[in-house]
C-alpha cells in the first residue's frame, strides 16, 4: 500500500529541479518550449468535466430538421437556416444536427475529426434527480447506491502501473467528488497556490514551521503519516519550482475567468509541471435552465460558450501535449423535449456530450436521436437514453488510459462500444 | 477426591448459568460492570485516563486527564454513557442559533428551498420573466430578497450555517462529549446527506431527535427512527416507492358509500389517475435505494447473507413509508392534504399511520405476500409487517456482528480484532441490541488497552479541529470559520454523498493536499489567524512565560498532548528552537504579522451572525517603535509557532 507510492526515490525530483530551477532562464524558456524529455514514462491524460445540472443536449445539438421538436419548443427551436431571423443560425454539423452558435469555437474540432459528439446518452436508470443521476453517473453504477468507490478511483487503480506522484488523480474542487472517492490516491487542489505551508504575512515563520514539519514527520511511528508528509514535501517542491501565480498559457491564449476556464488553467499547468498526472476532474455550473433559457443569447448561451470556449483555450494552450490528453464532458440526464411554461425545460433522460482529443473518432454525431415523435419518447415525454454513459466513458478509458478491465471500471456493465474513439 | 472435583465443575457451570442468566434477565440496560483491565495492559491510571479521553471525547482539555483521574475514571465513563450532564455553558452558546431547534414544519415554512423560492416570486411577479434570460442578476436577486422578506422566507443556507455551528460548539464545549462522539458515529452510520437538496432541509431535525438521543439505548429502536424519519425517506428515495396492487381499491370504493355524488365521482376520478399512474411506471413505482441500503449498510453488512430478492421483496415490504403531514409546502404537503380532505380519524381505519413527521400510507403499500431472508410475510401485513421486518433485520446475526465490528472500527483500531469484535456481537445479540452494553464489553476488553489500540487511529479533520480547540481552551466566536477549515483538511461535513459515510480510517483522511492542510490550521490556529477564534496561550501555562524556545516546547507538548511519549518529536525539534537568530527572526516577523493581521481582522469582520473577534494582541506600530513590546511580541510570536507546529505534529494527528 505505501510502497506504490515511492515518490521519486530515484532522484527524480533533483533532476526535476535542474530542469527547472537552477539554470539561467534562457535555457529553461528554451526547455520549456520544447516537450520535456519526461521524468516518468509519458502517460496519457485523460481530463473530465462534469457539467453539473444537466444540459439541455437538445439546444446544444440540435436535430433541426425535426419538426416535432420545432412544436415541441415554440420559443426555443433554433434552425440553422442562415439569414432567417435575427438570430444567429445553428452551425450545420451533417445536414441533420446543427451545433449551438454560442459554440462555434467547437466547429474547427470538429471538421478536423478531433471533437466527437454522442448524442442520446445518458443512464440506464431512469431517475430524474440531479442527486440520484449524478451519484450514479459518478459510482458508475446505476442501480446501486452503496458503491463506495467512484469510476475515476476505480480508473486510477486499474492504470496498470505504480503510482509515482500524490498527482496521478487531481480533482481541481475543494473537496473530492464522488468520482474519484474510494482507496486509490487521489487529490482535490482548488487552487495550485494554496499547496504549500502558509502563515500568511510572516514567510519566515512559514519556512520555519516547514522544515519543523518535514522533520517531524520525517521521524514518526506511523508509515501513513510518515509517507504521506514526505509526499507532500516533495510535491509543495515540484509546485514551487515554477511559479503558479504568474502562469502564462502558450500561443497567446487567453482563459475565461470562470469557474471552468480557471480549473482547466491549472490542469494544463500540472501537465506542463510533468508531475505525474493521469486523470483529471473538473466542474462547470448552471446547467439547470427550467427558467427563460434563452437562444442564441441567454444562460444557456452563455453556459456553453464558456464550455467551448474553455475547453478550446485549455486545448490550444497545450498545442505540444495534444496527442497525449483526452478531454470527455458529462452530465447527469438531458432535459424534456418540450419546453416548459417558463421558457426553460425540466429534467429529462438523454443528453449529448463532447469528447476532444487526436485519438477520438471525431467529425460524427455518434449515437442514436429517433424523431421526436411522442411514441418515440422515453415516458412520452423525453429525448430516450439509447448509449449507456458506461459504454462511451470505458471506451475513451479503455483506448487512451489503456484500461482493459472494465468489469472492474464498471461493474454489472455489458461492456457494449459504439466507437466513439479511433480503434 | 473425585467427587470433589465434580462438585467444583457442577459449581462452575451453575456459577456459569447464574451469570449468563441475568445477563438475559438484565436485557436491556446495564447488562455489564465496568471493569476496566488497564491495569493489566501495564497502563497507569492517567494513561487509562488519556486513553479514554482519546477514544470518547472530543480531545482533553488541559489538566482533564488529572481530573478524571481524581474522581475515578469508572466514574466519569459511567456519567459519560449516561450522557446527561448539565450543559448550561454551552446551551448558553447555542441560545443565538434559533434554527436548530425548529421542528420540520417551522423548517418548511421558514426555509423552503431555493428553487421554489425563485419559482414563487417569478410567479408572483417579484421577479421579471425577462430579467432571467437577459441575466439581470441584481434584478433577480432584489426581487427575491423582497420577496422573502414579504413572505418571511430565509435562505437555506443560514439553516445549515446555524446547523454547522452547533455541531462544532457541542463537540467542542458539551460536557456530554461521549453522546456527542456516538451522534456523530451513527449518524455516518445511518448518512443522509445536504447535497440532496430534497433531504437537506430534515437533516438538523435528524440529527437532533433521531440520532442524538438514541445513540446509547437500543439498536432497533434507532433503526426504526431512521427509518421513518423524512429524512431518510428521502435520502434514498423510500417515500416514493409503490406497490403495484393498490389494496386501497375495493376498500376506498366502500368508504365511498356514504358519498356524496360529486364526492364518489372526484374519488373514481382520483383512483383512475393512480392507476394509470401506477401503470406507466413499469415497476409499479417501487424504488429499491433503501431497501438495499438498509441491509448493507445499516443492518447485515454487505457479506450478511442476503441476496437481491431478498431487497426487492423487502422494497415491497416498506412500500408506503412515507412523509408524514409536515406542513403546506415541501414534501409533506400532500399527505397534508390528504389529512385535510379525509381526517385521521378515517385514514387509521383504512390502515394508514401517522406518527408525527412519518406517514404509513397504505394506498401505496403493496399488498401481496413476500418472503425476506426465508421468512414469510403474508398478504395484507400492512404497516406491521414493515415493523417486523425492521426488527428482524435488527435482531440478525449479521447485524450483531457489522455494528460491533463498525463500532470497534471507529473506537479501537481500523482494522479491530476478530476476538474483540465477536465479544462484543455476543453482548449485543445477548442483550437485544443494547448500544450501551456493547461499549462496556469492549472496554472491558483486553484488546481494547493494547499497544495496537493506543494513539492507533488518525484523527478525522474534524477531531483534529475540535481537538485542537479544546487543548488549548480556545474560545469560539465564529464555528463557521472552522467549519471551513475542516472543509479544506478534506471532511465536508454533513456532505458525505454516499450512504456510506465517511469511511473511518486513516489511509482515507491522509493525503498529500489534506495533510499540508492540517500543518497549516495549527499554524493558523496558534497565531490567531482564524477569525472568530481566540486564544491565551500564556494562561494555559499560569501566565508564565516559558525562558526559551526550548522551554516552551516542552511545556505545551505536555500540555497539548497529555501522557504521550514525546521524546522524539521534541528531540527533532529541538536544534531548530536553538538556531542563534531564531530571536531575531521571529521578533521580526512579528512586527509584520501584528500589522498584517490587524488588517486581516478588518476584512474578515463582515461575517453575519457572528460578532467580529476582538484584537487581542498590541498593534504593529508600537511593537516598531518600543523595544520591550518588541520582544514581548517576539516571544508571542514564537510561542504560536511552537504551538501551531504541536497541532500540526504527526503525533498531534494520533489519537
Amino acid at each position: 500500500m505505501i510502497s506504490r507510492r515511492g515518490f521519486i526515490k530515484g532522484g527524480g525530483l533533483a533532476l526535476f529541479g535542474i530542469g527547472l530551477g537552477g539554470i539561467p532562464g534562457f535555457v529553461v524558456d528554451a526547455v520549456a518550449n520544447t516537450v520535456n524529455s519526461p521524468l516518468y514514462k509519458k502517460r496519457k491524460i485523460l481530463v473530465c468535466i462534469f457539467q453539473r445540472g444537466a444540459m439541455d443536449g437538445l439546444m446544444a445539438v440540435t436535430p433541426f430538421t425535426d419538426d416535432f421538436l420545432k412544436a415541441a419548443r415554440p420559443s426555443l427551436f433554433m434552425t440553422a437556416a442562415k439569414g432567417a431571423s435575427n438570430e444567429k443560425p445553428l452551425i450545420d454539423l451533417d445536414g441533420k444536427f446543427g451545433l449551438h452558435p454560442a459554440m462555434a469555437a467547437f466547429e474547427p474540432m470538429f471538421r478536423e475529426k478531433r471533437l466527437s459528439i454522442v448524442h442520446g446518452i445518458g443512464s440506464p436508470n431512469n431517475t430524474r434527480s440531479h442527486f440520484d443521476a449524478q451519484d450514479f453517473m459518478e459510482s458508475g453504477t446505476p442501480f446501486k447506491k452503496g458503491t463506495t468507490s467512484g469510476w475515476l478511483n476505480r480508473a486510477v487503480g486499474l492504470l496498470g502501473h505504480e503510482a509515482t506522484t500524490p498527482f496521478q488523480g487531481v480533482s481541481l474542487t475543494s473537496s473530492l467528488p464522488r468520482s474519484f472517492y474510494g482507496e486509490n490516491p487521489a487529490v482535490a487542489i482548488k487552487n495550485l497556490a494554496d499547496f504549500n505551508i502558509q502563515l500568511r504575512g510572516n514567510a519566515a515563520g512559514a519556512k520555519m514551521a516547514s522544515k519543523s514539519f518535514e522533520d517531524l514527520y520525517d521521524q514518526t511511528s506511523s508509515d501513513l503519516l510518515k509517507h504521506t508528509g514526505k509526499e507532500s514535501f516533495e510535491a509543495i517542491k515540484m509546485l514551487q519550482k515554477t511559479d503558479v501565480k504568474n502562469y502564462k498559457p502558450e500561443n497567446n491564449v487567453v482563459y475565461p475567468t470562470s469557474a471552468l476556464g480557471n480549473s482547466l488553467k491549472q490542469i494544463a499547468q500540472l501537465i506542463k509541471m510533468d508531475v505525474g498526472m493521469e486523470i483529471a476532474f473538473a466542474e462547470s455550473g448552471g446547467w439547470d435552465t427550467h427558467f427563460n433559457q434563452g437562444k442564441d443569447s441567454g444562460v444557456f448561451a452563455r453556459n456553453v460558450n464558456d464550455l467551448s470556449t474553455s475547453m478550446m483555450a485549455f486545448w490550444n494552450d497545450l498545442a505540444k501535449y495534444q496527442d497525449e490528453v483526452t478531454v470527455m464532458t458529462m452530465t447527469e440526464f438531458g432535459r424534456t423535449v418540450a419546453q416548459n411554461g417558463t421558457g426553460g425545460t425540466d429534467h429529462g433522460r438523454g443528453s449529448c456530450n463532447f469528447i476532444l482529443g487526436n485519438s477520438v473518432n471525431g467529425g460524427l454525431v455518434h449515437g442514436l436521436v429517433n424523431p421526436l415523435a411522442k411514441e418515440n419518447l422515453e415516458d412520452g415525454r423525453d429525448l430516450a437514453v439509447t448509449t449507456d454513459f458506461r459504454s462511451v466513458f470505458s471506451e475513451v478509458a479503455d483506448v487512451h488510459l489503456g484500461i482493459a478491465n472494465d468489469k472492474v471500471l464498471f461493474p454489472d456493465f455489458d461492456g457494449k462500444k459504439i466507437g466513439v474513439m479511433k480503434s | 477426591m473425585k467427587s470433589n472435583i465434580r462438585n467444583f465443575y457442577w459449581c462452575a457451570i451453575l456459577f456459569i448459568c447464574a451469570i449468563m442468566c441475568s445477563s438475559f434477565v438484565r436485557g436491556i440496560g446495564f447488562a455489564n460492570k465496568l471493569a476496566m483491565p488497564y491495569k493489566k495492559a501495564g497502563l497507569t491510571t492517567e494513561q487509562a485516563a488519556a486513553h479514554l479521553l482519546s477514544r470518547f471525547t472530543y480531545g482533553a482539555q488541559p489538566g482533564q486527564v488529572k481530573e478524571i483521574t481524581k474522581m475515578g475514571i469508572d466514574k466519569w465513563l459511567k456519567n459519560q454513557l449516561e450522557g446527561d450532564l448539565k450543559d448550561d455553558e454551552l446551551n448558553l452558546l447555542l441560545a443565538k442559533y434559533d434554527a436548530i431547534n425548529f421542528t420540520n414544519t417551522q423548517v418548511d415554512e421558514t426555509f423552503p428551498r431555493a428553487p421554489s423560492i425563485r419559482r414563487f416570486a417569478i410567479d408572483q411577479g417579484y421577479i421579471n420573466k425577462d430579467s432571467v434570460s437577459t441575466g439581470n442578476r441584481k434584478h433577480e436577486r432584489e426581487g427575491l430578497e423582497a420577496y422573502m422578506k414579504t413572505k418571511g422566507y430565509r435562505p437555506q443556507q443560514e439553516l445549515f450555517r446555524q446547523f454547522f455551528s452547533q455541531k462544532i460548539l457541542r463537540a467542542a464545549y458539551s460536557n456530554n462529549q461521549f453522546r456527542e462522539i456516538m451522534t456523530d458515529f451513527w449518524f455516518n452510520h445511518f448518512n443522509v446527506a445536504l447535497n440532496k437538496p430534497q433531504c437537506a432541509a430534515y437533516v438538523p431535525a435528524y440529527e437532533r431527535d433521531v440520532i442524538r438521543p438514541n445513540v446509547f439505548g437500543n439498536f432497533e429502536k434507532l433503526l426504526m427512527k431512521t427509518a421513518k424519519s423524512p429524512a431518510m425517506l428521502l435520502y434514498l428515495d423510500n417515500f416514493t416507492s409503490s406497490g403495484t396492487n393498490m389494496p386501497m381499491s375495493d376498500r376506498t370504493m366502500e368508504m365511498m358509500v356514504n358519498q356524496t355524488p360529486e364526492q364518489k365521482r372526484k374519488a373514481n376520478e382520483r383512483l383512475a389517475r393512480t392507476k394509470k399512474a401506477a401503470q406507466n411506471k413499469k415497476q409499479g413505482g417501487l424504488n429499491e435505494n433503501y431497501a438495499r441500503e438498509v441491509m448493507e449498510l445499516h443492518t447485515l453488512g454487505v457479506d450478511g447473507g442476503y441476496t437481491q430478492s431478498d431487497v426487492t421483496q423487502a422494497a415491497k415490504i416498506l412500500t408506503g413509508w412515507s412523509i408524514g403531514p409536515i406542513g403546506q409546502i415541501g414534501y409533506g404537503a400532500a399527505a397534508k392534504k390528504t389529512l385535510e380532505r379525509i381526517g385521521e380519524q378515517k385514514m387509521t381505519e383504512q390502515g394508514y399511520v401517522i406518527e408525527g413527521d412519518f406517514m404509513f400510507a397504505i394506498n401505496r403499500h403493496d399488498n401481496s405476500e413476500k418472503t425476506v431472508l426465508g421468512r414469510k410475510f403474508p398478504a395484507g401485513g400492512g404497516y406491521e409487517e414493515g415493523v417486523e421486518l425492521l426488527k428482524m433485520l435488527a435482531e440478525h446475526p449479521s447485524t450483531a456482528k457489522f455494528i460491533s465490528k463498525k463500532i470497534a472500527t471507529r473506537f479501537v483500531n481500523d482494522v479491530p480484532p476478530a476476538s474483540l469484535v465477536d465479544k462484543m456481537a455476543k453482548s449485543f445479540t445477548a442483550s437485544k441490541g443494547d448500544i450501551k452494553s456493547v461499549i462496556i464489553t469492549m472496554v472491558n476488553a483486553p484488546e481494547f488497552w493494547t499497544e495496537e489500540a493506543l494513539r492507533e487511529k488518525t484523527k478525522s479533520p474534524f477531531e483534529l479541529a475540535i481537538s485542537a480547540v479544546r487543548s488549548l481552551n480556545a474560545q469560539i466566536d465564529r464555528p463557521y470559520e472552522l467549519y471551513s477549515w475542516i472543509n479544506k483538511m478534506g471532511q465536508q461535513m454533513y456532505y458525505y454523498q454516499a450512504p456510506t459515510g465517511f469511511p473511518d480510517n486513516g489511509q482515507y483522511w491522509i493525503n498529500t493536499g489534506s495533510l499540508l492542510n492540517r500543518m497549516n490550521f495549527g499554524l493558523a490556529l496558534a497565531s490567531q489567524r482564524i477569525p472568530g477564534i481566540s486564544l491565551n496561550l500564556p494562561a494555559l501555562n499560569n501566565n508564565m512565560e516559558p525562558e526559551s524556545a526550548e522551554a516552551a516546547l516542552l511545556t505545551y507538548s505536555k500540555l497539548i498532548i497529555p501522557e504521550r511519549d514525546l521524546a522524539q518529536t521534541i528531540a527533532r525539534l529541538k536544534p531548530m528552537l536553538n538556531d542563534p537568530n531564531l530571536q531575531q527572526k521571529v521578533a521580526k516577523a512579528a512586527e509584520k504579522s501584528n500589522a498584517d493581521k490587524q488588517n486581516n481582522n478588518i476584512n474578515s469582520m463582515n461575517m453575519e451572525m457572528e460578532k467580529p473577534d476582538k484584537f487581542k494582541l498590541g498593534n504593529g506600530k508600537k511593537a516598531n517603535e518600543n523595544p520591550v513590546i518588541k520582544q514581548q511580541a517576539g516571544n508571542a510570536t514564537m510561542l504560536a509557532q511552537v504551538v501551531g507546529v504541536i497541532i500540526g505534529s504527526p503525533e498531534f494527528q494520533r489519537k
